[in-house]
């Protein structure tokens, strides 16, 4: 056991160099750079950008419109210099985009029992990027409807006296339940969508930063000892090699999870600064915790085990991969093209339905022991406890037959004598 | 007397080349044995053989009686081995390097620290070894490797081209010291390219080519045998 942290100590030493932890570093800082001033941005343009609105009517209702845009989010500039034509021309307006006509006669016109319409104007510039075209589609979008329901309101308070116009207009609200498994909760469809969401693709991606890192890792410390020639003289030690390959494993594993911690963090943070919504993702869906609880779509702390397991597994089995494709390798340049495969392997299951894939594929995505720790969660979730623990078999048997052709591949002369080329890399 | 190394009609292919063409030569314990030949005639492929890292296609490896392929782990026990062109973990310090090393061999911290504490005076390193290995010259790493393969005291030593890149002080420090520790009774298997050396560390020479054996001889007798007192000329007449 001594002699296995002495070599776990090497190893890690080996990986972790300036140069790395500098790297994680960078990786923090850039992201919460990026994700700062993106946010500041849109808070920006979310502010200097509101509507125009040009009331040409000048009557009872007008005004109760008016004031109904003017207690909502975006800010409401009045402009009573005269028509649409010259408001776009405006020089003052020029940073404006979304513009709202009440049109002359209006009142009149819903009076006498004949539809009006009220005008909207989005001005378009060539070079719009970003999130400004689809923040400025949804304030026209929520403007449209406060007046709308201003107007009805003021149409029903005069048609129908004595009845709450709130009523008249929603009279039978929906109420939204969400059914899993034959449990039934009220929840909007959208929450449970958004949860489930959340848990099936935030997670893949954290599991597909440790597994690609780690797999690389692996992978170049192996072919660098082949290159050096360091594993000849290790080889011809009495040492044990099947600690040689535990020690690799650990250690790139060890590494890996906290460049991933580092990752996550990044990504939070970036997250937080683009949508402005807090570090929390799942706050949003928080307020919906007991409902989806009661549906039994919150993962349990043998879940969480459960899924643990299968992530473990997921991950060993790509760091034995690694080390054979390590072993194969030619030198330490090859390595990013013996990536690749690795890398679509890893992508495939993320981007193709399960449910809706023929056979054929279905049971080659099952074959790639990732798909497993991609289905873990979902699976948990829905029940299907007995699919996530065959899962987790058929990971370890990967993982077993994978570290015994390492360690064969370690014992023979492939070793030295096997030269893994892809065509075209040289 | 037991032999320390005996290869009985050792025989490697490579897919269809045949790198070594049945062997047989028998080293005594404390000689320093050296292979010579041109290059590309299998002296790295025998020695790679000797040292448990590849699998003779037929023939036998025998390291003081024990067959390198079915004894391969006690066969460890008793050699070291320095590949030609060999690196070393360019981010641990040389004096980590030999630590870990001795412990590798060794398995035991007091003993690996004593074996790492004489390999870090026989590197000449001095205040170097402190600093990490990717800032040390070829020579100076070679210095280290050499001073690895020799600290943990094997019984064979398996040295394939110790000295290349090495300046001429520090090669004939190299010299000497690998002289006097096989008068001490380590034994050395050695191949290299330079004649000057081989004449004045070996007991005997094996001149290899195309991965036969032409000649197995003591310097002496061989430049008896050419009638000449070069041993380059010998070389040249032998492999010609
Ligand atoms: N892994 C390998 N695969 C195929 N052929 C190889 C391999 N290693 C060596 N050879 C071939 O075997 C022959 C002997 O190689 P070896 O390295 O033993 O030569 P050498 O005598 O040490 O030469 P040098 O003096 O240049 O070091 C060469 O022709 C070489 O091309
Ligand atoms: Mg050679």
């Amino acid at each position: 056991m001594n002699i296995f942290f002495v070599l776990l100590k090497k190893e890690i030493k080996e990986l972790l160099t300036r140069q790395l932890l500098f790297t994680i570093v960078a990786t923090l800082l850039v992201f919460q750079l990026i994700g700062g001033l993106v946010g500041s941005h849109n808070k920006a343009s979310a502010a200097r950008s509101g509507i125009v609105l040009l009331d040409l009517d000048r009557t009872a209702l007008s005004g109760r419109v008016t004031k109904a845009l003017g207690g909502g989010k975006a800010k409401l500039t009045l402009y009573a210099g005269g028509g649409i034509e010259t408001a776009l021309a405006a020089p003052e307006l020029g940073a404006e985009n979304s513009f709202m006509v009440i049109p002359a006669g209006l009142e009149g016109e819903l009076k006498a029992g004949r539809p009006a319409s009220v005008e909207f104007y989005s001005r378009f510039k060539k070079n719009a990027s970003g999130l400004g075209p689809a923040m400025s589609a949804s304030r026209i979008r929520r403007a449209a409807q406060a007046a709308s329901a201003e107007i009805s309101a003021w149409l029903l308070e005069r048609n129908a006296p004595g009845l709450a116009p709130a009523f008249l207009m929603d009279p039978a609200p929906a109420r939204e339940f969400a059914v899993v498994d034959g449990r039934t909760a009220e929840v909007s469809l959208a929450q449970v969508i958004g949860f489930i969401q959340s848990q099936t693709f935030f997670f893949p991606v954290a599991v597909f930063f440790i597994v690609i890192l780690s797999a690389q890792m692996i992978m170049t410390a192996v072919a660098s000892e082949k290159e050096n020639k360091t594993l000849e003289t290790l080889l011809s030690s009495p040492l044990d090699r099947r600690l040689l390959v535990m020690s690799k494993l650990a250690a790139a594993s060890l590494i890996a999870a906290l460049l991933s911690g580092a990752y996550m963090l990044g990504m939070r943070s970036f997250m937080a600064g683009v949508t402005g919504l807090g570090a929390d993702p799942s706050v949003a869906v928080a307020a919906a915790g007991p409902a989806l609880a009661k549906l039994g779509l919150m993962l349990t702390t043998s879940g969480y085990l459960l899924v643990g397991l299968s992530v473990l597994f997921c991950i060993l089995c790509a760091l034995s991969i690694a080390f054979i494709l390590g072993i194969m390798a030619e030198d330490v340049k090859s390595i990013q093209a013996m990536m690749t495969p690795l890398m679509l392997a890893y992508l495939m299951p993320i981007f193709i339905d399960l449910s809706t894939a023929h056979t054929g594929l279905k049971v080659l995505l099952y074959a790639i022991p990732f798909t497993h720790a991609f289905m873990a969660p979902q699976n948990v979730m829905m029940g299907n406890y007995s699919q996530v623990l065959w899962g987790i078999a058929y990971q370890a048997a990967v993982f077993a037959a994978c570290v015994t052709i390492a360690a064969r591949l370690f014992s023979g002369d492939a070793l030295l004598t096997m030269r893994f080329r892809f065509p075209g890399s040289r | 007397m037991i032999k320390a190394l005996e290869l009985t009609d050792l025989v490697k292919k490579y897919k269809n080349f045949e790198a070594v063409a049945g062997l047989s030569l028998t080293v005594a314990e404390g000689e320093i044995f050296a292979l010579v030949g041109p290059n590309g005639v299998g002296k790295s492929t025998t020695l790679k053989m000797i040292a448990t890292i590849l699998t003779p296609t037929s023939g036998s490896v025998k390291v003081f009686g024990l067959d390198a392929s079915r004894d391969a782990h006690a066969v460890r026990e008793l050699i070291s081995y320095l590949p030609e062109e060999a690196g070393a973990y360019k981010n641990l310090t040389g004096r980590e390097y030999l630590e870990f090393m001795a412990m590798v061999f060794l398995k035991d911290k007091a003993r690996a620290l004593a074996a790492a504490g004489e390999g870090g005076l026989l590197s000449g390193l001095g205040p170097r070894l402190g600093d990490k290995i990717k800032t040390y010259s070829k020579g100076m790493a070679r210095k280290l490797l050499l001073a690895r393969a020799v600290m943990i005291k094997p019984r064979l030593a398996i040295l394939d081209e110790p000295t290349t890149g090495l300046d001429i002080v520090n090669g004939y420090e190299i010299r000497k010291t690998i002289k006097a520790l096989a008068a001490g009774g380590m034994t050395f298997v050695i191949s290299s390219h330079n004649m000057g050396e081989i004449e004045y560390l070996s007991d005997r020479i094996a001149v290899i080519n195309n991965g036969r054996l032409l000649a197995c001889d003591t310097p002496a007798a061989l430049k008896t045998r050419f009638a000449t007192d070069d041993l380059e000329e010998v070389f040249i007449k032998l492999t010609q």
